[in-house]
């Protein structure tokens, strides 16, 4: 089906990953079309992460396929991964550099040209509001900032698919605004967007489309009032995922009053 | 809740072999080596019953035991491999009384293959002493005692260190500590093997020794034998007075660490860096920016600043012998020593990165490139120190004619040693302490492995060299023209390991790169 994977941005099928014996993504298969702004919602361990790392490259999954924009991940890595800026969560940065040095790091890497590189670093530095920052080491960032930093070495290279993971976690609203502002605007000039998210507030008001997921399957996908059902999308989580336990009368022991 | 404590050490480590068959492999080969000493140790301690002027048996047990002590004291300063499965900062949440933390924590760092070798021969004493009541009745007492002081001195020099080392300043002093132990070991070994040929000297060192903190416990039972009872039960009470000075003291350094457990990073003293450093001297490609993230990191993250130091301490060490009057031909070895030392020293690379790595699997940057950018900051130290090392040496020893043997043998080691360090980095890291973490210190249960690997890929650049290093030993006899065929050979050689090495490494790469991510996620 070579058409279906052009015209989707993020073509994922039966992709499958388990470990040990606990299988954390079980043969998913999701399109993402281009120019959406798509949201991937889940409870703790549904297999976000491991989903959006497989996608991009950075984990081998145990079957299935990814293409991005028509190129096969695992086989046509090269020109998948040009395609594509990764902002993973609960990895690493090489902290000991400069915000500025981190940025033109990741382009550098790319091959991209010294002078295009250091624009377009510095550019994005004053857009994200770390114009200041750009000379402080990384490590001594604070979280809103590491992301913002991140944010712009997954842009440096002009990706065409965003894949972010929780771009939004330990992010105060002030610079939650202007990472959403800035991904409107890359939306808007047609990118493809994917984020994953527990926040379904900012997810309903953010992205076009949404699919639930959860031990590794898709449980609901489509436009967000398709999914939404006519609820609200926490309340139509909530419904699919299910698991809620009722506290009712246990931990009586913590309410203080009972003395 | 000391025996939980013990308990707990005993569970991780456990655990930690349930998770990684490396690691159990690397904990079997250590217990191999443990028995393997404690085999000789035992033979030895049971043949000093039976020799014949009982002070052969005081001068060697005193002197021996010192030595052992010694080590246990300096080894957390000098070996990355020092366990601290048990990090007390970890125990700064949970309201455990100090004191009951302290014998919990003392008690569960005899839970290792070295503790328990040392404890086995230190009560394999008692066989030497039995020969009389009262002695075998005092040896076990004692045997404890200098266990318990082992273990007790290097907790406090651990602590200490992972103390000092939590702010910028204080990372300077550990390095400059880790000077002066370097050169004063150097010192005292060289004038120790000096002194050997000296008659009586041995028995006035142990004399010496066995008044010393170090050699309380150790020499008590001697004097038992000898029927100097008074004097016996002196040092044995020394020693605890001894062992108990040592507990408070680290008692002390641990309320420091208990109350300020997290690493700050210093007053913030965030000094801003303006543009773009060695990334914008450095070529622009993804080599160049592999290059300049390497140099950058190694000057600035205390993991490798450390690493440096003993690297660059290490060869000069061998100067302390022409330095203090000795034969100058030990500084003959400069060169070629930071030749081997820098050539293998980044076959783990990669561990440091922990999972920043995925920038470099994200962005699909070539083998090629990865491969060779991360050698550049070991290649720039040995552009300046080999040239460097082989012209002191020449200058001290006056034999200018092994300038090429020492250069050629420097680089031969450096390059094989880059060849090697290529391949072994793409294969699979092991665990290194994360960035902002006690540079001194390594990851559970992980010490036996790093041994292990460190000693794969020494021995492999050395046996790569022997050719070299035959034409070396013939410079040395004189035949000066052998040194010019080894610094030949060396170029020859080198370079071919250098490009296969990185040509296999980097299809290894290309091949693995996802796994690695994995591997250093995991091991985090």
């Amino acid at each position: 089906m070579p058409s279906r994977g052009i015209s989707a941005a993020l073509s994922l099928r039966g992709l499958s990953k388990a470990y040990g014996s606990t299988l954390a993504v079980d043969r998913l298969d999701l399109d993402v079309p281009r120019g959406s702004f798509f949201g991937l919602v889940g409870p703790n361990g549904a297999g976000k992460t491991t989903t959006l790392s497989m996608a991009t490259g950075l984990l081998r999954p145990d079957a299935g396929t990814a293409h991005v924009l028509g190129h096969d991940v695992w086989s046509d890595t090269v020109h998948a991964k040009q395609l594509v800026g990764i902002l993973p969560d609960g990895l690493r940065l090489f902290d000991r550099l400069t915000g500025l040095q981190l940025i033109c790091y990741s382009g550098l890497l790319r091959g991209m040209d010294r002078t295009v590189v250091t624009g377009r670093a510095h550019e994005l530095l004053g857009a994200l509001g770390l114009a200041e920052a750009g000379g402080t080491l990384v490590v001594d960032y604070s979280a809103g900032m590491t992301k913002k930093i991140s944010l712009a070495c997954a842009l440096i290279h002009a990706p065409r698919l965003l894949v972010l993971d929780e771009p939004f976690e330990a992010v105060d609203p002030i610079s939650a605004s202007t990472i959403r502002q800035i991904l409107e605007g890359y939306a808007a000039s047609g990118g493809t967007v994917i984020l994953s998210s527990h926040v379904m507030d900012l997810v309903q008001r953010l992205c076009d489309r949404v699919a639930i997921v959860a031990a590794g399957q898709i449980r609901a996908v489509g436009t967000l009032d398709e999914v939404r059902a006519g609820m609200t999308l926490e309340e139509r989580f909530v419904q699919l995922v299910g698991g809620q336990t009722d506290v009712g009368e246990a931990l009586a022991w913590l309410r203080t009053s009972s003395d | 809740m000391v025996a939980h404590i013990v308990r707990l050490k005993w569970q991780l480590l456990r655990n930690g072999l349930r998770r990684s068959t490396p690691q159990l492999v690397g904990l079997t080969l250590s217990a191999l080596y443990g028995l393997g000493v404690l085999a000789q140790g035992m033979a030895g301690l049971i043949a000093l019953r039976f020799a014949l002027p009982s002070d052969v048996a005081r001068i060697a047990i005193t002197i021996g035991g010192s030595a052992v002590t010694l080590g246990w004291a300096l080894l957390p300063v000098v070996a990355y491999g020092i366990d601290e499965t048990l990090d007390p900062a970890r125990f700064a949440t949970f309201a455990i009384p100090r004191r009951q933390l302290v014998l919990g924590l003392l008690l569960s760092s005899l839970v290792s293959v070295p503790a328990a070798v040392t404890t086995i021969l230190a009560l394999a004493t008692v066989i030497t002493w039995s020969r009389s009541v009262l002695a075998v009745l005092v040896a076990p007492l004692a045997a404890v005692l200098a266990v318990l002081t082992c273990v007790a001195l290097s907790r406090v020099t651990s602590t200490a260190f992972s103390a000092m080392s939590r702010n910028r300043r204080g990372k300077e002093v550990v390095s400059l500590l880790v000077l002066v132990t370097a050169v004063g070991v150097g010192v005292a070994s060289s004038s120790i093997i000096k002194s050997l040929s000296a008659p009586g000297l041995l028995a006035h060192v142990a004399d010496v020794l066995g008044w010393t903190p170090l050699g309380l416990a150790w020499s008590a039972p001697a004097d038992i034998v000898d029927g100097a009872i008074g004097s016996g039960l002196l040092r044995l009470l020394l020693a605890v007075v001894f062992l108990i000075f040592a507990l408070l003291a680290w008692d002390f350094l641990l309320r420091g660490a208990l109350e300020s457990p997290r690493a700050t990073s210093g007053a913030r003293a965030a000094s801003r860096r303006t543009g773009l450093g060695w990334f914008s001297w450095l070529p622009a490609t993804p080599t160049g920016a592999v290059a300049a993230r390497s140099i950058t990191s190694w000057r600035r993250d205390p993991r490798y600043v450390s690493s440096v130091a003993l690297m660059l301490l290490l060869p000069l060490g061998l100067l302390v012998s022409p330095l203090t009057g000795g034969g100058s031909a030990w500084s003959l070895a400069m060169a070629p020593a930071a030749g081997f030392l820098l050539g293998w020293s980044t076959h783990n690379d990669i561990a440091y990165d922990g999972t920043a790595f995925w920038g470099h699997v994200a962005t699909g940057v070539s083998g090629r490139a990865d491969r060779i950018g991360r050698l550049a900051p070991t290649a720039m130290a040995g552009a300046v120190l080999l040239p460097a090392y082989a012209t002191l040496a020449s200058a001290l020893t006056g034999r200018w004619g092994l300038w090429p043997a020492m250069f050629g043998i420097g680089l031969g080691f450096l390059l094989t040693g880059f060849g090697v360090a290529s391949v072994m980095s793409a294969l699979k890291p092991y665990p290194v302490p994360g960035p902002g973490e006690n540079p001194f210190g390594a990851p559970p249960g992980s010490s036996a492995l790093t041994v292990v690997i460190q000693a794969v890929a020494g021995a492999a650049v050395f046996v790569l060299n022997l050719p070299l290093l035959g034409f070396g030993v013939g410079a040395l006899l004189g035949h000066v023209w052998m040194g010019w065929l080894s610094l030949g050979l060396a170029v020859v050689l080198g370079s071919g390991a250098l490009a296969l090495g990185t040509w296999w490494g980097a299809r290894i790469y290309e091949r693995r790169a996802p796994e690695l991510l994995a591997d250093l996620a995991r091991i985090r």
